[in-house]
């Protein structure tokens, strides 16, 4: 091999190993304050525990009561903690599709509320409940169904002749979340008005109703798509350069897309059925992410899991203390933090 | 031998007209106008403006609202409203009623006009009616407005606890001309609810939570009307102090509630909806003690005539011994 060539491998050697350690670096940072932040939360609620005693509860991975009361224990671990854990696991989900998104379709906007995924996705929720009301399970499983056709729907309504420019996604999405919310408030005037005001507080993001079955597979769904969507951050990269590069340096584009599409309408999915639609955490924290640590999707995609799980806990945390006993809506908390910090970045950019 | 004109009463006065003084001409013909004016009013062929008979009433809103009398033509735009139209025998003169209507029976032949959020302006026009009641809940301030600028007497009911339920039964029996019939039922439901009252006396007050629905979890706070029935039944409902009316509420602070009674508003105009304990208090005492109680949610959630089956319902439940 010339020397060129084999310092050009060195260089691609030292700039990957450079890229991981960057990588292992800013993930474990973040895990690292995820786990204070799940533990300094689960301090935080409408009823106040004693700090020292559920420490050390927590520590024990509660197999101790360590003076808790048996109704503070209650409180901690069947309703605190899980709470929390869910908020992780939609917040990771809903930025890691942002992130996904952002990549494949080369565009900033690109978020699942904005392209109407959400909506897809609260539809097929909607659905759910109203015809198999009894089995929790029809929800993250219709959900996934109604994201997945939204996604199609956008992307059909995108493709012109020039591919799905950024302008004619970000008004296919419009389109198709406008035409979804139509769908949701002609369901809803359907209701009856006691369903009507707690409808409304669901769709607008609400952790509390916490399903002990569905807490596990949100939390799956939120790791398995992640770390399916990094596996692919490398073809990602290269499809910033557009499809038709990329495709001549080797990514299977079509692979790449529909992977992308259906892991992203997974976490969506998975999330809205959980929890209602909470928005801008797809649009900000991905942002956030790469205007930290750079655009490498291999660092930018798990960073914005971890980021978004990190945001969302914070925000359920406020919601469901700042005007305690009652609770606003996470939606309305991630809005009110969400758009300010949106401009702030859009004047930094 | 003929008289001449001017030699006769008429004719001497028209003579002397020229000597009389100015003034006292003026004054002459100012009452002639008088005179002439008031015999065309008398038997003028032009309709005195149609002047019914209105009474004024003061409505829960503050307004004084100006209502025909009589009243032959009611639209209720609140379920409650109708139950209270018709128990006090003024059924036959509503024209107008939400689709949410359904009690008693009778109402279900009354023309519908929408639901309670978004009826329908045109219908309610068409049906021509004199007087529409409405029901703070419903929100319909807007509404209102729309209402008044057609010559509609809109009168606004918002009644907050059970006393405010009686005088909303008065006011509606002076609207439509039933007073007597009015009073009647406000002194029978008041005999039932006194009656309920002094069973309960002295016993300690049961601490009650009502869950409105599971989840989301919703419950009643200080300005629902629920938690004066809950107060006469003889308990009190651990979320009495919360703000509001219908608060969104935390499952911690429901689990540290430990109340001793649950009541499910089910049933009814609901269905089979919030037939269960909410989660986070199923380790309640009162979901370990069985005291979960399932109520028409009809006989709560309207201010009505019911509200005292309700009352009688949920004192019952709390206070059984009361009652054998």
């Amino acid at each position: 091999m010339s020397s060129t060539a084999s310092g050009f491998v060195n260089t691609m050697a030292r700039q990957n190993r450079v890229t991981l350690r960057k990588t292992v670096i800013s993930c474990l940072g973040l895990t690292g304050a995820l786990m204070l932040a799940i533990v300094l939360m689960s301090l935080i609620g409408s009823e106040p525990l004693p700090a020292r005693a559920s420490l050390c509860a927590l520590a024990s991975f509660g197999t101790s009561a360590c003076g808790l009361s048996r109704d503070q224990f209650d409180i901690l671990f069947q309703i605190r903690l899980p709470r929390i854990l869910l908020a992780a696991a939609v917040g990771g989900s809903l930025a890691t599709a942002g992130a996904g998104y952002q990549a494949l379709l080369r565009n900033p906007l690109a978020e699942p509320y904005l392209l109407g995924i959400s909506n897809g996705a609260a539809v097929g929720t909607m659905i759910a409940l109203v015809f198999f009301g009894a089995n929790e399970w029809t929800r993250p499983v219709l959900a996934f169904t109604g994201a997945l056709l939204a996604t199609f729907a956008v992307y059909r309504l995108a493709r012109g002749r020039a591919g799905a420019t950024p302008e004619r996604l970000i008004l296919a999405g419009v389109i198709v979340t406008t035409f979804l919310s139509s769908v949701i408030v002609f369901v809803t005037t359907l209701m009856d008005a006691t369903r009507i005001r707690s409808f409304t507080f669901w769709l607008l993001g609400d952790l509390s109703g916490t399903s002990k079955a569905l807490l596990p597979v949100a939390i799956t769904v939120a790791v398995v798509g992640t770390v399916a969507l990094t596996m692919n951050a490398r073809s990602l990269n290269l499809l910033m350069l557009g499809e038709r590069d990329a495709f001549d340096l080797g990514v299977e584009v079509g692979r790449v897309r529909i992977v992308v599409f259906v892991v992203a309408s997974l976490l969506v999915g998975s999330s809205v059925a959980a929890s209602g639609s909470v928005g801008y955490v797809g649009l900000v924290v991905p942002h956030l992410a790469r205007l930290s640590l750079g655009s490498d999707n291999r660092i930018s995609i798990p960073s914005a899991a971890l980021g978004g799980a990190l945001f969302v806990i914070v925000a359920d945390t406020v919601a469901r203390t700042i005007i305690a006993p009652r609770e606003l809506p996470v939606g309305a908390i991630t809005a009110l933090i969400g758009a300010p910090l949106f401009i702030y970045l859009l004047k930094r950019a | 031998m003929p008289v001449s004109f001017c030699e006769t009463g008429v004719g001497r006065t028209f003579l002397l007209l020229p000597t009389l003084k100015t003034a006292t001409i003026r004054r002459l013909s100012l009452l002639a106008c008088a005179l002439l004016l008031s015999w065309s009013a008398c038997t003028s062929t032009r309709p005195v403006p149609d002047g019914p008979v209105r009474r004024e009433i003061t409505d829960d809103a503050g307004r004084r609202v100006s209502v025909p009398v009589p009243v032959n033509r009611v639209i209720s735009l609140a379920p409650n409203l109708t139950e209270i139209v018709f128990a006090i025998g003024a059924g036959n003169r509503l024209v107008g009623r939400t689709s949410y209507c359904d009690f008693p029976a009778e109402a279900k032949a009354v023309a519908e006009v929408g639901d309670t959020l978004q009826p329908s302006l045109e219908k309610i026009v068409a049906l021509q009616p004199q007087v529409v009641l409405i029901s703070t809940a419903s929100q319909l301030e807007v509404f209102t407005n729309q209402l008044q600028s057609q010559n509609i007497a809109v009168f606004v009911t918002d009644p907050r606890d059970l006393e405010g339920v009686f005088r909303t039964v008065d006011q509606i029996g002076r609207i439509v001309g039933q007073p007597q019939q009015a009073e009647l039922l406000v002194q029978k439901l008041r005999e039932r609810t006194q009656a309920v009252e002094k069973a309960v006396t002295g016993k300690p007050p049961v601490r009650v939570f009502y869950q409105v629905s599971g989840e989301p979890l919703y419950t009643i706070g200080r300005d629902a009307f629920v938690t004066d029935l809950i107060r006469r039944a003889g308990g009190i409902s651990v979320t009495a102090d919360v703000p509001g009316a219908w608060p969104k509420y935390s499952n911690e602070s429901a689990l540290a509630a430990k109340p001793e009674a649950i009541i499910l508003p089910t049933g009814g105009s609901m269905g089979a909806a919030n037939a269960s304990v909410t989660e986070a208090l199923r380790q309640s005492p009162a979901a370990l003690t069985g005291r979960v109680y399932k109520i028409n949610d009809d006989h709560l959630a309207r201010p009505g005539p019911r509200s005292v089956d309700g009352l009688e319902a949920m004192a019952r439940a709390l206070h059984p011994e009361a009652f054998k």
